[in-house]
């Protein structure tokens, strides 16, 4: 960013907590010149740059695949570096570390314990046919019909963001939370996976799926567009389908045919084929 | 499954409860509306015609059916309430004894008049 790009300065009103110094969390103002398509997150750099090194945040891709940068922006979490500063038509932005989750320093929070959460549902697929699985032979069939049943929650980046928009992991702190419970529903979905009894059993618990209230807040803030609270939607209907006998047994895809011939090679065109 | 099936019990008592509650409301309250299709009820709230509706088999049963799944539903929200403030495995298991002595209590205490008399 340099002077002649910039059109205006604003404030960025930063918490800032350091728990070696600090008791509680307190803000810190900081004047940051901003162009158009300035983000927040460059707007973050360009403190850490120029203005004061000792500000902490996590940051990698810059490009909304890696959800390292979810903040609280003008008391409403977003992912930074997929955020620009005029989108909010305000001299003065309020940046705050994520809200349910412990904070480490600054805008840094301990995502271990959502990641702990995620890794309780099982996210990964499971089969019966443990031969297969050791030793593959070749992939799970698929249609393209069968993957646009989950395949928007292939997407989640982890980023923390609807746990924090989420009203009941506010109030729950032992609440799985939306991240979880959709990508339970991601595996349940996937007719490659035979292991929905098992995860039935992990989110039919006081504090699973059947504390969500279906506000909504967690598909509202999702940064890259999902709808986790329809994923715990269908997941209840699974659940509920279950327990009155009506759920129709799915059928767990097969192991697809080992190929028996393959096409030649296509020559290289003789212009480009040195000749011995 | 056991909490798929309390929230399945929820849903279906919250049925039961729009169509006994139903049921209630149209006697008690729109009895000039019954009067139009020709059904008589006769002065609903009077201490007569409840004494009167006391006395019969049906009217007692759907009255202590709605009051056991009213109890079900209320409680069975207010458990789901007091847990997600207070998420202890500690105070789960005094919360859900307390619930189900409570609703044991009110309903023996609630469905006793009733039964006394009709069995009078």
């Amino acid at each position: 960013m340099t002077e002649e790009d910039s059109i205006k300065q604003i404030t960025l009103k930063v918490q800032r907590y350091n728990p070696e110094q600090d008791s509680t969390p307190h803000f810190q103002e900081f004047l940051v010149p901003v162009s158009r398509g300035t983000t927040v997150l460059e707007g973050l750099l360009y403190i850490k740059e120029n203005l004061d090194s000792t500000l902490t945040f996590r940051t990698s891709c810059r490009m909304a695949i890696c959800g390292s940068c979810g903040m609280l922006i003008n008391n409403y979490p977003h992912l930074a570096c997929h955020t620009q500063i005029e989108e909010f038509h305000s001299d003065t932005l309020t940046i705050k570390p994520l809200p349910n989750l412990p904070i480490l320093k600054d805008l840094v929070t301990d995502l271990i314990p959502f990641f702990n959460t995620h890794k309780s549902i099982k996210p990964y697929t499971i089969r019966h046919e443990t031969e297969e699985m050791e030793n593959p032979t070749a992939e799970f069939t698929q249609t393209p019909q069968e993957l646009e049943t989950f395949l928007q929650f292939t997407y989640c980046v982890k980023c923390g963001i609807c746990i924090s928009a989420c009203p009941t992991s506010a109030s729950d702190k032992l609440f799985l939370g939306p991240q979880a419970l959709a990508q339970c529903f991601r595996y349940c979905a996937d007719n490659r996976d035979e292991g929905w009894q098992e995860r039935f059993l992990l989110v039919d618990t006081d504090h699973g799926i059947w504390r969500c209230h279906l506000a909504g807040a967690c598909s509202e803030a999702c940064p890259k567009g999902l709808d986790p609270a329809l994923a715990i939607q269908l997941l209840k209907r699974r659940l509920i389908s279950q327990a009155m006998g009506l759920r129709k047994k799915q059928q767990s895809s097969p192991v697809a045919s080992p190929i028996t011939e393959t096409k030649g090679k296509v020559p290289f065109p003789e212009f480009t084929a040195k000749e011995s | 499954m056991r909490n798929t099936y309390l929230r399945l019990m929820q849903l279906v008592t919250g049925i039961l409860i729009a169509v006994l509650l139903g049921i209630h409301i149209v006697i008690m309250h729109l009895d000039a509306i019954l009067g139009f299709f020709e059904v008589d009820v006769t002065e609903p709230t009077s201490w007569e015609s409840m004494i009167g509706r006391a006395s019969q088999a049906i009217w007692v049963g759907l009255y202590i059916a709605l009051l056991a799944v009213v109890l079900y539903h209320a409680l069975n929200g207010l458990r789901g309430i007091i847990l997600e403030l207070t998420p202890s495995a500690r105070t789960e298991r005094i919360v859900t004894w307390v619930i189900i002595a409570f609703g044991i209590i009110a309903f023996i205490g609630s469905s006793y008049v009733p039964l006394a008399l009709l069995i009078s």
